[in-house]
């Protein structure tokens, strides 16, 4: 399972294509997914809990487990859950607000999309910020600053240096809770959305990306993308009041979590955020995200490309939504590495040995509900699209039937280890990392919850997850080639 | 290697873990917490040279990581002519293929337990292999990288392999899956005719095509010379490990084929413009001309000033940002630069170690609906002649000087990147941050507005338009009648209103004869 966007050999061109840059990483080709094979419905997201919280502060000193530093933590009386994570950047800090919103939660039809664009709109200003004022502070403070979207969260962040931090808490506390845009300065914004759609348009894959979730989920909103459905995006215009009522429900402290992280004073952020943010109010009960049935027979979807392009196949297989407590999940990680890594068998016989296929990958995304593991592969002629369809399933098949052996399944292990580890490279990244386990979860300590379970995964599991999942009524393929 | 932003594709993400499972598999050290790790050496920055190679290296005692970056100053101004694409593919081979001792999958199967990736990113002038990897696995990983550097196998089925991938590459991802790569590529061969930086550095559809395995060996045994290498090492490594690394390139040749001589780029008369036309949903624009200065020109740093000013790459600071998206809705990003810049839409820092001769003037418009394509490439020169005609504000001026000061410590925030930059510093001779540190708060309004009247202009520029509307906009430019804003949304003020009467009518110097329509199936074929 992968916290992040999926990722792509670099053989892929255009491979990461819909992480949005400027306002959004939005319309993240990820995975969503559903209760399929787990044969029973994605839990219904729980309804807000606005209760206050009584103020709770703890420290937690742990090293040399996967996420190995010193982490300060606090919940505030209205809810609000920060941490500050001690890193070692000199004079640097990253303040990320963590929103567990994201296309998700855009329940109501004609609102695809919706978290992103309003992701957008947190740029547009407060009546003592405006917009030009708020990137006049972040200028001033020469910070690297933006804001992404995906299917469970919204993030907002700030790189800068540390004497800048009770600037950004003021700024970021301040539209948090007193945004306030124009109408027009919305139909504005609602324009330069469409313009990231049609960025990506040339790219078959978030056409690909469209078609695998819409045909593979029925009734949760992972059916659509996080830049969300043309049609959606192109009403958006008239989505003004709409967009009060999504900042009045979402924009709340008990759905949001702030992480502070690199060379910060722990005391001095409490002070900073218990001075800002201590006026935020909890909000209404949210909507509840409806469950997805399980899938019955498989599903298919044969697309077309006007232009150049490379034939590409991409499958999914529903799999659970994120736990720090079924060992599924890190067995499906294990399984993603041995079949799709590029030392594994099948990337020797398709990419190196017989040269039908230029890249292919395959991973688990992590997501609060039931979501999809994907498979994606560019292949070289049209033609073999059935064979390497082919050849993949046979060779999870063949993991379900031989399972894998315990020197394997060790060296995979180290490898996801290290990997891990070179993510940590800098208090951003940290942050970043950390953002993702937030937003699945709301507790930073989740982390080191799903990590220990690596150490129980058997190659037993292995060889059960592949033959549970992977199964051909549990699956969405989706083949794109240029029209002839 | 197929230019640094389809190489620098984002590289796995995976993750996982539990210490206590194998006791076969050495956990990690904790990342620089703030306290762990071995330490050797000093925090610093050396550089040097052994055997005619130079070195750069960067000690991060704290750090856990190690990055590796061997440069050669080698690239595709060195094709030959009708072999485009020669010195990516050579880089490919050797970087994505074997070498003497393993095969191709034997090197990704002894990679695999590092958890790190050797990648290739290419230019016109620059091929620098490097990866990152953890300390305790450093040895390993410099045995890998040392090994396709000096003793690439050239096998037969690696070099049919890359070579089809290139190929596909430039005959279906760039002509079909990306219109503002397809049109930053296009606006290249625009500034450069005849020169040697025209081509895309993967290559042409023809140049690959004919460039056989004997071509690829050729080009290594004269190009892959230590007179024109660098090699980086950065982080937490071990003593001595920096200068036995750099050591074991000794076996290189010292010299090599001579850089190419570059002529100076032929200005156009007025504007040209090469429309491409494909499938698509909306018009990626890039525009620019080559410049005559480089980071080793004082000049280069008031310049820096006034493109940031203008149009800093992925933030709302932006004179074209706030004016054609913020205000105006027209598209979703806008930007100004003073070097090459071609790397992931998303990505937001510039990637170190593409270093060029020269360099180019260019402003990037993400794609525009079609029917005001026009009116944003009008607003883009709008925004620039008030930048050349009134100078850069007061107050713009002060705040882009403020922000670069601190925002240029962000562009070398891990080791990897901090080395790049050491790496640069050495060729241009100037530290990009260093210089900046230096020279900002020195700097003046009027050194900006210099250097903005000496060295952007209007009278000549190569505009380059990814569009399925090709005769409609041909007929548009050359007819150079006004092209009014279309908005579909409310409320736009008055005083943006009024400023768009100017820009509909802005003059473009454009003339029938330099108009072009180019099919998208038929670029880079030669």
């Amino acid at each position: 399972m992968r916290p992040f966007l999926n990722v792509l050999s670099p053989g892929a061109a255009l491979a990461c294509l819909l992480a949005l840059p400027a306002g959004a990483r939005a319309a993240t080709p990820a995975a969503p997914a559903t209760a399929g094979a787990a044969a029973k419905p994605a839990p219904a997201s729980a309804p807000a809990k606005t209760p206050s919280v009584p103020s709770q502060e703890t420290t937690m000193k742990k090293s040399g487990e996967a996420f190995p530093f010193p982490v300060d933590e606090k919940v505030f009386p209205n809810g609000l859950r920060a941490y500050v994570v001690h890193y070692d950047s000199p004079g640097l800090v990253a303040y990320y607000s963590v929103v567990r919103t994201g296309s998700r939660n855009e329940v109501e039809p004609g609102k695809s999309g919706f978290a992103h664009f309003f992701e957008h709109m947190m740029f547009r200003g407060t009546d003592k910020y405006s917009q030009e004022a708020y990137n006049d502070v972040l200028k001033q403070m020469g910070a690297d600053s933006n804001a992404y979207t995906s299917e469970d969260l919204t993030v907002y962040h700030i790189l800068a240096g540390k004497t800048a931090l009770p600037r950004i808490v003021e700024i970021e506390a301040d539209r948090f809770q007193h945004l306030k845009y124009s109408e027009p300065d919305f139909e504005k914004e609602a324009r330069a959305v469409l313009g990231e759609y049609n960025k990506g348009a040339s790219n078959p894959l978030q056409k690909m990306f469209e078609a695998l979730y819409d045909n593979a989920f029925v009734s949760h909103t992972y059916k659509h993308t996080t830049i969300g459905f043309l049609k959606d995006i192109e009403a958006m215009p008239q989505q003004f009041a709409y967009s009060r009522q999504f900042f009045d429900r979402y924009y709340r402290p008990d759905n949001v979590t702030l992480l502070v992280v690199g060379d910060v004073d722990t005391a001095e952020a409490w002070k900073l955020i218990e001075d800002a943010y201590g006026g935020w109010k909890v909000g209404p009960p949210r909507p509840v995200v409806p469950p997805e049935p399980a899938q019955a027979k498989e599903k298919t979807a044969a697309l077309g490309w006007k232009g150049a392009t490379l034939p590409q196949l991409l499958v999914g297989y529903h799999t659970p939504g994120f736990s720090t407590t079924n060992v599924d999940l890190p067995a499906l990680d294990v399984l993603a590495e041995l079949v799709f890594a590029e030392r594994a068998p099948l990337y020797r016989k398709l990419v190196i040995t017989e040269q039908k296929v230029e890249s292919i990958s395959g991973s688990n995304d992590a997501h609060v509900d039931p979501n999809l593991f994907t498979i994606l592969a560019r292949v070289k002629k049209a033609d073999d699209l059935p064979y390497v369809e082919k050849t993949v399933s046979a060779e999870l098949a063949r993991v379900a039937h031989d399972g894998v052996d315990e020197k394997t399944l060790a060296e995979v292990l180290s490898h996801v280890k290290y990997a891990f580890a070179a993510q940590l490279a800098t208090a951003d990244k940290t942050a970043n990392v950390a953002a993702q386990f937030v937003a699945l979860t709301g507790r930073l300590d989740a982390i080191n919850a799903y990590f220990s379970l690596y150490d129980k995964v058997t190659t037993a599991d292995v060889k059960r997850v592949a033959a549970k999942y992977f199964q051909a009524t549990n699956r969405t393929t989706v083949t794109l080639q240029a029209d002839r | 290697m197929r230019g640094a932003k389809t190489i620098l594709v984002v590289t796995a993400l995976a993750w996982g873990a539990g210490a206590a499972r194998a006791e076969t598999v050495n956990a990690p050290a904790a990342p620089a917490a703030g306290k762990a790790g071995p330490a050797p050496g000093k925090a610093g920055k050396t550089t040097g040279k052994v055997k005619g190679m130079r070195t750069v290296f960067v000690p991060s005692p704290m750090s856990p990581l190690v990055a590796l970056r061997v440069f050669f100053h080698v690239g595709s101004a060195d094709d030959p002519a009708g072999k485009e694409g020669l010195a990516a593919l050579t880089s490919d081979v050797m970087g994505q293929g074997g070498t003497r001792k393993r095969t191709y999958a034997e090197v990704l199967d002894a990679l695999y337990p590092l958890a790190a990736k050797i990648q290739v990113i290419g230019d016109v002038e620059s091929i620098v292999f490097e990866g990152t990897v953890h300390r305790d696995n450093v040895a390993a990983f410099a045995d890998l990288l040392a090994e396709q550097i000096l003793e690439p196998r050239f096998a037969d089925e690696d070099f049919t392999r890359q070579r089809q991938n290139a190929l596909d590459y430039v005959t279906k991802s760039l002509r079909g899956n990306d219109d503002e790569e397809l049109g930053k590529h296009a606006l290249r061969d625009m500034l450069y005719p005849g020169h040697p930086y025209a081509h895309p550095t993967p290559g042409t559809a023809g140049g690959l095509g004919a460039i056989t395995l004997d071509d690829v060996k050729k080009f290594y045994a004269a190009h892959f010379s230590r007179d024109r290498m660098i090699v980086g090492v950065a982080g937490g490594y071990p003593e001595g490990f920096a200068e036995a690394f750099a050591a074991r390139f000794a076996t290189l040749p010292a010299t090599g084929a001579p850089m190419p001589k570059l002529p100076k780029p032929k200005a156009h008369q007025g504007a040209d413009v090469l429309i491409v036309e494909k499938e698509a949903r909306a018009d990626a624009i890039s525009l620019g001309y080559p410049l005559s200065i480089t980071r080793a020109d004082p000049d280069f740093y008031p310049l820096t000033v006034a493109r940031s000013y203008l149009g800093e790459h992925r933030t709302f600071n932006g004179v074209l940002m706030n004016r054609l998206r913020g205000d105006r809705g027209l598209n979703y990003g806008d930007y100004a630069y003073v070097e090459n810049f071609i790397q992931d839409g998303w990505s937001t820092f510039p990637h170190p170690n593409v270093p060029r001769r020269q360099q180019h003037f260019e402003i990037w418009l993400r794609p525009v609906p079609p029917a005001n394509a026009l009116f944003a490439l009008r607003g883009a020169v709008h925004y620039t002649r008030q930048l050349i005609e009134k100078g850069i504000p007061e107050e713009g001026f002060e705040s882009t000087r403020r922000f670069l000061l601190n925002y240029a410590d962000l562009w070398t925030q891990d080791v990897s990147r901090r080395l790049g930059y050491a790496i640069d510093a050495v060729i241009y001779g100037k530290d990009l941050v260093a210089e900046l540190k230096a020279r900002l708060p020195k700097m003046t309004k009027a050194d900006v507005d210099r250097a903005v009247k000496k060295h952007l202009q209007l009278d000549h520029f190569s505009v380059a338009i990814v569009s399925d509307k090709a005769a409609d906009l041909k007929a548009q430019l050359i007819e150079g009648k006004p092209t009014p804003i279309t908005y579909d949304t409310a409320g736009t003020p008055a005083a943006i209103l009024e400023e768009d009467k100017l820009i509909e009518k802005e003059a473009l110097p454009i003339s029938a004869q330099n108009v072009r329509v180019v099919p998208a199936a038929q670029m880079f074929e030669k």
